[in-house]
């Protein structure tokens, strides 16, 4: 992976963009970004796949758990536009029934 | 489609390694001038699995024991093949009892996600070396 971007979005809520490679050897420093986010108060947390190329496990393991962290704190974890792999992996998982995917970031943001 | 020489690619079992065995995939796919986007995705899904599973087993039992394993990639018309070989101790694992972790779970997928993106997905213990055998059909 080559960079997480966080972006407060002007209407509430984060924008977490993971560029590149969501695996094992990157998957910690998403759940710490979202860590952060979430201490700081946000509670509606935006993830941007539409620059992720490939999702392991371990990613997918990232996504979960932040999922139920951003509830946890009384928010939500949306996904956006995930490409065809991270497709892929979110139905043979069955995790597109709890990640169901936005088409925009500005379709997550909204209620 | 095309055939291709075999690519073997040998790495410290790091974490790392896992990057550079994805990255030697991309350019071996390349060289196949296979613009099937969801066999390349399959294949690509379960190699990475099972080389993280090589290096978390390898340093869960062993810790960082200066242990490496092999990867060998090669392609026929009909399918592509992918042979992990390691030397640590045997993985002690019944791939027909590997299930898919329930949604709410963080971990415990990776073994069923590349069983279910593969055709076949194989392991034996062979002259005291983990051998995993990896094929999806073109």
């Amino acid at each position: 992976m080559t960079s997480i971007d966080v972006l407060i979005a002007d209407a509430g809520g984060v924008v977490i963009t993971p560029s590149g490679r969501l695996t094992v050897v990157t998957a910690p420093q998403l759940r710490t970004v979202v860590a952060e986010q979430i201490a700081l108060g946000h509670r509606l947390i935006v993830v941007d796949l539409s620059s992720t190329e490939f999702v392991d496990s371990s990613g997918l393991g990232a996504l979960v758990s932040c999922l139920k962290s951003a509830r946890q704190a009384g928010g939500d974890l949306r996904i956006v536009a995930p490409t065809e792999q991270v497709a892929m992996v979110l139905k043979m998982t069955n995790l597109d029934r709890i990640l169901q995917p936005r088409a925009s970031v500005a379709d997550a943001l909204r209620d | 489609m095309s055939e291709s020489a075999p690519r073997v690619v040998i790495v410290p079992a790091t974490l790392e390694s896992i990057d550079v065995v994805q990255a030697e995939f991309d350019e071996w796919w390349t060289t196949l001038a296979d613009d099937n986007m969801k066999t390349r995705f399959a294949f690509e899904t379960a190699i990475v699995e099972i080389a993280a599973n090589i290096v978390e087993h390898t340093q869960r039992v062993e810790g960082q024991s200066g242990r490496g394993y092999s990867l060998e990639l090669a392609a026929t018309d009909a399918e592509v093949t992918a042979i992990f070989t390691d030397n640590g101790k045997p993985a002690d694992i019944d791939l027909s009892t590997v299930t898919m972790a329930d949604i709410d779970e963080e971990s415990g997928r990776g073994l069923a996600l590349a069983i279910a993106a593969l055709d076949s997905l194989d392991y034996r213990r062979v002259g005291g070396r983990n051998v995993w055998t990896l094929v999806c059909k073109r």
